[in-house]
């Protein structure tokens, strides 16, 4: 095929189909993209956080057979490719569209069960860490400063990009895949230093005293965030990576940005001058307590009401935050008619029936899932008539959603969300 | 169908039906099948090529997409889609076209004629 792109002789070999045809239709889908960028060559990636499973958007395609749905869907062929391991050293799972363990009580079919599975091992054989979760860099998944990687979760890569200096894009799940497979991804946008520095200011002038508030705050910067920018966060109080793990995921929700600076925090801000790496900002914004109410009544509707529904763990809880839930919850009894799920990782819940939370958890009526959320695997109950979310992105991406149109959805911190599980009504 | 607010894809474009789900976004409520889309970018899930991929398998798909400037959310659904994208353009596209102009695109040449719904003739 033409390309303006530049490719090494290994590249061009993998374009030819020398390396077969998995790679082929890889790198053809790399080299056109690199060129809609108008990138000037490619570069290896180390790390692939891929989006497996028989997620509903690739079941679109009609076909019963894996590897025809995923050579169409993912590697953009209409002839099946021989699927094979990556090229890409280390690869590791985003969420699926079920627990794979306890998807009965998510209320999915056998047949559904089935045919993820069928789905992830095809995906295991090409070297992929079944990790089923969106929080990558708490299980393993660690790109170093100028480390070049793909993720398809949005919120991934800003924290990955902003925490340790890594170089990824917000690039597609059909791209991440091809990149992955043929080891590639064009050199531009942040794995480009040029592309990292600071264009917008933003001065936190409003209380942030929790991962509830630094989750507003995430939302908030978003709102006000113009399109293809870097913002730099000014006046912020010292955050742990729990609070960053809801920043960055609602940040990544209203906004699409691929990096964000802590002053003092980020290595790439030790100051604002170096955040801003001799930029003028083009907008210096202030956020204030209005702002944050604002968005809090964007997420969340007003008033009181009941709830038969409450979810908590988006993006995928730390082991500590499951704790904390199930210290809230111990000895206590989530009313009669609600559902309680919290969500988390495999690897955390092996960690959590090990220290017993799990099981506090149960006791008290709730069930503590993996390796997806309420949003990924669209299983929503019908009957509620209130959900509740700990979650500006769930609750965000859920609204517009068809099943949603005519329920209450509140927002709130997980101790609220709890609450209106044991009582069976949201307060404010 | 113009915008300078950027579009979510996950939550955003509802792959079944071809209709813009967005809430509070210019275009929700309206069809991208067969528009041409005219965005400042793509913001939100990184799955965003997916959900314009999926709805072309389902036969909906928007006939072209203008942006000022890629993105990688944006190029990854140009490079996937294949419809026709144009972008840089030497003039500010937000100034020259608004929702219910007609839009001449060849993506080829990278050459996009505008006509006003208002002012039939006028390019």
């Amino acid at each position: 095929m033409e390309h303006k792109v530049f490719l090494t002789d290994e590249e061009n070999d993998m374009l030819l189909g020398k390396a077969g045809t998995m790679k082929q239709k890889a790198m053809e889908v790399i080299v056109r993209y690199a060129d809609v960028l108008g990138a000037k060559k490619l570069c290896k990636i180390t790390k692939a956080h891929l989006f497996c499973g028989a997620h509903p958007f690739m079941l679109s395609f009609p076909s019963s057979d894996p590897d025809e749905v995923i050579s169409k869907m993912l590697f953009c062929s209409d002839e099946k490719v021989a699927l094979d391991r990556y090229e890409c050293p280390y690869c590791q799972s985003d969420a699926a569209p079920m627990d794979s363990e306890k998807w009965r009580s998510m209320g999915v079919a056998e047949p559904e069960a089935k045919r993820n599975e069928q789905f992830l091992h095809r995906f295991l054989d090409s070297g992929v860490h079944l990790a089923s979760s969106c929080i990558p860099y708490m299980l393993g998944f660690v790109p170093l400063m100028g480390e070049h990687y793909v993720s398809t979760e949005s919120h991934a890569v800003v924290l990955m990009n902003s925490l340790w200096g890594a170089c990824g894009n917000a690039d597609g799940v059909e791209i991440a895949f091809s990149a992955a497979a043929c080891g590639r991804i064009p050199l531009w946008g942040t794995h480009i230093a040029e592309n990292r520095k600071g264009t917008h200011i933003f001065r936190v002038l409003c209380n942030v005293a929790s991962t509830h508030d630094w989750d507003l705050l995430g939302y908030t910067v978003g709102r006000k965030l113009p399109t293809h920018s870097v913002p730099v966060l000014v006046g912020a109080p010292r955050p742990n990576i729990v609070d960053l793990k809801s920043f960055f995921a609602s940040l990544a929700t209203t906004a699409g940005p691929e990096i964000c600076h802590i002053v003092g925090i980020t290595p790439e801000a030790p100051t604002l001058d170096s955040a801003m790496g001799g930029n003028k900002p083009v907008r210096d914004v202030t956020v204030t307590e209005e702002d944050l109410e604002e968005s809090r009544r964007m997420l969340s509707d007003a008033g009181e009401g009941s709830v038969q529904y409450v979810s908590v763990g988006c993006p995928h809880y730390s082991i500590d935050q499951v704790e904390r839930a199930a210290r809230y919850l111990r000895g206590k009894k989530i009313a009669e008619g609600v559902t309680l799920q919290v969500w988390t990782a495999p690897q955390i819940r092996y960690l959590a029936d090990r220290c017993g939370y799990s099981k506090v958890i149960e006791d008290a009526g709730g069930v503590v899932l993996t390796g997806s959320c309420p949003m990924v695997s669209e299983k929503l109950p019908k009957n509620a008539a209130g959900l509740a979310f700990d979650s500006a992105k769930q609750a965000h991406y859920l609204r517009p959603v068809d099943l949603m149109q005519g329920k209450k959805i509140y927002y709130g911190s997980m101790e609220q969300c709890l609450e209106a599980a044991l009582s069976g009504m949201w307060k404010e | 169908m113009a915008s300078e607010n950027a579009i979510q894809g996950w939550s955003g474009v509802d792959e079944r039906s071809g209709m813009i789900i967005e809430k509070g976004h210019p275009f929700e409520g309206m069809s991208m099948n067969g528009a041409v889309l005219v965005l400042s970018g793509g913001k939100g899930s990184n799955g965003w090529s997916c959900h314009f991929h999926a709805a072309m398998i389902l036969g909906i798909t928007p006939a072209a997409m203008l942006f000022p400037k890629m993105d990688a959310r944006t190029a990854s659904a140009a490079a996937i889609l294949g419809i026709p994208v144009v972008t840089d353009f030497e003039e500010d596209i937000f100034s020259l076209v608004e929702s219910g102009d007609w839009i001449q695109v060849d993506g080829d040449a990278g050459i996009v004629r505008i006509t006003k719904r208002d002012r039939p003739g006028k390019h």
